[in-house]
């Protein structure tokens, strides 16, 4: 295992090949993932099947990385057979555990033999419930709507009282460091299915709390004042400015946010938190570090950060814009056509805008992952340029190898929302 | 004559479509999502003819269906 013995395992979200291979590249410990409809990212496209969990165990198990599957959608009677399928193709494949909420999910997998962990869809608040699930799970990720003091207590009620799991150790706790947070306590909202009929857990939110609202008073027809129209909004989750709180609180595992986004969300995310875990071991984790990891995090998929509910503050830290903020987006310009080993050269064909010496790049792809660097000297057919131009074949030193696959992104700075 | 089709792949097995119209929707026992009863595989779209009277029903599906994998074309 990848993980040190007695330090925080770091859980990476992976949408699909690219997002994984950017999980294990930046140092995750491990990996979640979903396949097929039976999971909260149902509406996702990136979605893995079935068949690609070999792959997935294969690829994990050989960088010492850890898999969970999520399968955590409520389940009806007409999914019981289905999910016993995907059930099998977890203990085939060898995956780690598999996060469920369900309990026909739980007494499943455990009738064969597979790793339970408790989905923060189960809402868990209390010790007295972290026991009764001790029963079948070896994890239990906590509501998300917890204080770091209510996950202390939770923590230090473990240890005092040696609460196991089925495996024999004593079941670790964990919780949600960074991403998206509901309006509403996770798995308890039905605007989406009252809506639009698309419930929410079964994976389908239509995320009508990311919308702006007006208010209207009926009786008069007056618009009311409110000063953001996106009033249902929460800004995303970001600790790493109190990671030192968030280990001190005895969790075992902290789980980045994210199966919905790219994999250069994913590469960023768990660098930062990666950086911030082992100069917390080391003794060396402080402010200025904490200033540099906000600046990285803010470059990719963000809606504004708040610290969630872990330090106790009032509700009310709502975003006040359609979608990310973050300060930097990717373009498309091309993709990747040949990679020189010996030279360590990369070539990519330009099929929009252009490339300069001196820009910021991004290549992703399903076994690349997302590697980004600043390129110096680029060369065409014609030899070294100033600027590469839709249509050519651009060539550049590159560490990393790259494939046919991959796609070629200019990393720019997002121009300021407008409301 | 009408023309139903379900793109089955991005069905989530809600099971709504089978509470309205179960004369022509079934839950698949083996992966969960909706079958549309005698249709035919069209890379992965799945086609039935319907005779007029049925448009409704299945036009009533296809409107609940959160995902909106089910069209009822005339």
């Amino acid at each position: 295992m990848r993980k040190q013995e007695g330090r925080i395992e770091l859980m990476a979200p992976a949408g699909g090949f690219d997002s994984l291979m950017a999980a294990i590249h930046a140092g995750a410990d491990s990996v979640y993932f979903g396949v097929d409809q039976f999971n909260m990212r149902a509406r996702a496209t990136m979605n893995f099947t079935l068949g690609d969990l070999p792959e997935i165990a294969q690829i994990c198990q050989d960088n010492g990385v850890r898999t969970y599957l999520t399968l955590n959608t409520i389940v009806y009677d007409h999914d019981i057979s289905a999910v016993r399928n995907v059930l099998k193709g977890v203990k085939d494949a060898g995956i780690t555990a598999v996060i469920a909420a369900d309990q026909a999910v739980i007494a499943m997998a455990r009738s064969m033999g597979i790793e339970v962990h408790i989905s923060t869809q189960v809402n868990i608040t209390n010790i007295e419930t972290v026991r009764f699930y001790a029963m079948f799970a070896d994890t239990i990720v906590l509501s998300r709507e917890l204080s770091l003091s209510q996950v202390k207590h939770i923590t230090g009620q473990i240890k005092k009282e040696q609460i196991y799991g089925p495996s024999g150790r004593l079941v670790e706790i964990e919780i949600f460091v960074h991403g998206a947070l509901c309006m509403a306590v996770s798995g308890k909202c039905y605007l989406s299915l009252h809506s639009d009929n698309s419930s929410a857990n079964r994976g389908a939110c239509v995320q009508n709390c990311r919308r702006k609202y007006t208010v209207i008073d009926q009786e008069s027809g007056n618009q009311l004042a409110i000063e953001n129209e996106y009033i249902m909004s929460a800004q995303d989750l970001c600790t790493i400015d109190f990671l030192d709180q968030v280990i001190d609180s005895g969790v075992t595992v902290m789980k980045i946010e994210g199966r919905g986004k790219g994999p250069e969300y994913v590469k960023t995310t768990v660098e930062c938190y990666k950086e911030a875990i082992e100069d917390y071991y080391n003794g060396t984790y402080n402010q200025d570090k904490v200033a540099d990891w906000m600046f990285r995090l803010k470059e990719v998929y963000n809606r504004g950060f708040w610290s969630g509910y872990y330090l106790g503050q009032k509700l009310g830290e709502w975003n006040d814009v359609s979608g990310s903020k973050a300060t930097t987006r990717k373009l498309y310009i091309g993709k990747g056509k040949h990679y020189f080993d010996k030279i360590k050269v990369a070539e990519f064909k330009i099929e929009a805008y252009s490339l300069s010496a001196g820009d910021r790049i991004l290549v992703t792809g399903p076994t690349t992952g997302a590697v980004e660097t600043i390129v110096d000297e680029i060369h065409t057919d014609a030899g070294p340029v100033v600027e590469a131009k839709k249509g050519d074949n651009v060539s550049f030193k590159l560490d990393t190898m790259i494939r046919p696959s991959d796609k070629l992104y200019k990393i720019i700075p997002a121009p300021e929302p407008t409301h | 004559m009408a023309t139903v089709v379900h793109r089955r792949n991005k069905c989530i097995g809600c099971n709504y479509c089978v509470d309205i119209a179960p004369d022509f929707w079934r839950m698949s026992r083996k992966d969960g999502k909706a079958v549309l009863l005698g249709a035919e595989d069209k890379r992965g779209n799945w086609v039935l003819k319907i005779p007029d009277t049925d448009i409704e029903i299945n036009k009533r599906a296809a409107d609940a269906c959160p995902v909106k994998v089910i069209d009822v074309r005339e």
